[in-house]
């Protein structure tokens, strides 16, 4: 199991795939792990995409800084992983917290990467947002890892994930549970104590960038998205359809595929953002397909009539 | 060597001298700060924080009667060598550093507490099958939820505006607590078949 020095502390990755092939870099959600990105692995290496993940500091098997943990030194970490791969294409995707480390690194060293694709992201705190992180650290607090489990499971899945695994919660849970620390989840979150929104900065993102939103991601809404999608020059907004905030725990056949053709088509020249909205296939291999024309994709009524008998 | 008790027995409860060995360092360590924090709480309280540490001497005395009463003992040999040097480990120091010698200790003590109740999580080494309703089961998983709410104050007093001008040297101070206090409880749980995998 290897692992990067950052001041003290070690961070623990993993590269999978061909050296000299492009690079996905890959970072995780708050309560998230490297291996919860598995299917993704085999998935690019599959496309012969070389593939880095890594647990951020408080997470998995990296240190846990006891006291503080400061999202700089998230990025810091995240820019010692990216020197490892070389001078090759790199294409920089996270999920949730992971993808506003992401934000931040494309911000700091934009000139570095190929591609960008935040998912279920945020550069500011809406007053939605900052309250429920103000609830969830208090869950934290309250109740424990178990209890925030609890909380981010049926915010984050859809009935169709959740419906199956309901007689085994405890054994879903378990592995998130044994590798989480309260104190270090707690620093996580209070990193953003002394958060400033993002999106000042976001103009200054000008690789490739592909903002993928579930359709019912109530955690961070459409909204969250959109402020990326208008200030990110060379950005276009896809949304997932009929998924929640976790779908690349949920969808990731689709959402694999999704990070590869966008690869693909940026180390073509094919890629065009133009700040377009598209709504994503249902299965992998699917066309995406514009948002129609002339409806308002912040808001969620454009399906139209499909029989629910 | 597993990363949980076992072999459980037919009734899916610990082995006793894991038992045995996982409560005798618990009952050492909050037995500790429960003594520290009785002696740094005044008779009578003079600000609304001491509400906090007259609530936590009677939770860190509740876990040792917890794990006093909860436990299969069964006499283990180590345990007289080994609790010298727990007892030893939990021995108050102050913060170097820190000019202020009352504030300095106070740290000090901060840090034990803060690398025990965050650093050391027995109820992780209870296997899925473990017997639920077995007490030491229970008392495990008791103590470690109540963990998550005793360090509370701990992070609050070592990130609060007093220690800001220290923050550097506390946090260097905690990082070396936590990982002393590890190797500690690594030391005790390999005697027995257990490691623990995040163990420097």
């Amino acid at each position: 199991m290897p692992f990067l020095s950052q001041k003290s502390y070690r961070i623990r990755y993993e590269l999978d795939g061909p050296a000299n092939a492009p690079a996905y870099v890959l970072v995780n959600g708050l309560t998230q792990y490297a291996e919860l990105w598995r299917a993704y692995r085999d998935a690019l290496v599959a496309r012969r995409f070389r593939v880095a993940t890594f647990d951020l500091l408080g997470q998995g098997t990296s240190d846990k800084p006891t006291l503080f943990i400061n999202q700089d030194d998230q990025v810091a970490a995240l820019d010692l992983l990216i020197r490892e791969l070389g001078k090759g294409p790199i294409f920089l995707s996270g999920i949730s917290f992971g993808g506003l480390i992401a934000l931040r690194y494309a911000i700091a060293h934009g000139e570095r990467l190929s591609g960008l694709v935040p998912m279920s992201c945020f550069a500011e705190l809406s007053p939605q947002l900052q309250l429920l992180g103000n609830a969830m650290r208090t869950g934290l607090i309250l109740g424990g890892t178990g209890y925030l489990q609890d909380l981010l499971l049926p915010m984050n899945l859809s009935d169709q994930s959740l419906k199956p695994l309901l007689d085994k919660l405890d054994s879903v849970k378990r592995q998130g549970w044994l590798i989480n620390d309260v104190y270090a989840l707690q620093n996580l979150m209070e990193s953003f104590l002394d958060f400033e929104p993002l999106t000042p900065l976001l103009p200054l993102i000008h690789m490739p960038t592909m903002i993928l939103n579930g359709e019912f991601d109530f955690l961070t809404p459409r909204a969250l998205h959109e402020t990326m999608r208008v200030l990110i020059p060379n950005s276009s907004l896809v949304i997932i359809p009929k998924a929640y905030h976790a779908f690349t725990l949920e969808k990731p056949a689709l959402t694999a595929d999704l990070l590869a053709r966008f690869a693909e088509d940026v180390l073509a020249g094919r890629w065009q953002g133009n700040k377009a909205v598209w709504i994503a296939p249902e299965e992998a291999g699917g066309e995406l397909t514009p948002f129609p024309t002339g409806y308002d994709h912040l808001r969620a009524i454009p399906a139209q009539g499909i029989s629910h008998e | 060597m597993s990363e949980f008790f076992g072999p459980l027995d037919s009734e899916g409860r610990a082995p006793k001298h894991q038992q045995t060995r996982v409560a005798a360092f618990l009952i050492s360590a909050h037995g500790a700060l429960a003594r520290q924090l009785a002696f740094a709480l005044p008779p009578k309280l003079e600000s609304a924080w001491q509400t906090e540490l007259n609530a936590q001497v009677y939770r860190e005395a509740e876990i040792v009667a917890l794990m006093m009463r909860a436990t299969s003992w069964i006499p283990d040999l180590a345990l007289g060598s080994m609790a010298v040097s727990w007892e030893t480990a939990w021995f108050p120091t102050p913060i170097e550093g820190i000019p202020d010698r009352s504030l300095a200790m106070a740290a000090g003590l901060a840090t034990v507490a803060h690398a025990v109740h965050a650093g050391i999580r027995p109820a992780a080494l209870l296997p899925m099958h473990a017997n639920a309703n077995d007490p030491f089961v229970m008392a495990l998983r008791r103590i470690e939820f109540e963990n998550g709410r005793l360090l509370q104050p701990q992070i609050l007093f070592l990130k609060g505006p007093e220690l800001v001008p220290f923050r550097s040297i506390v946090s260097s101070a905690l990082e070396r607590r936590h990982g002393e206090i590890r190797k500690l409880w690594g030391e005790a749980l390999e005697g027995v078949g257990v490691t623990i995998s995040r163990s420097d």
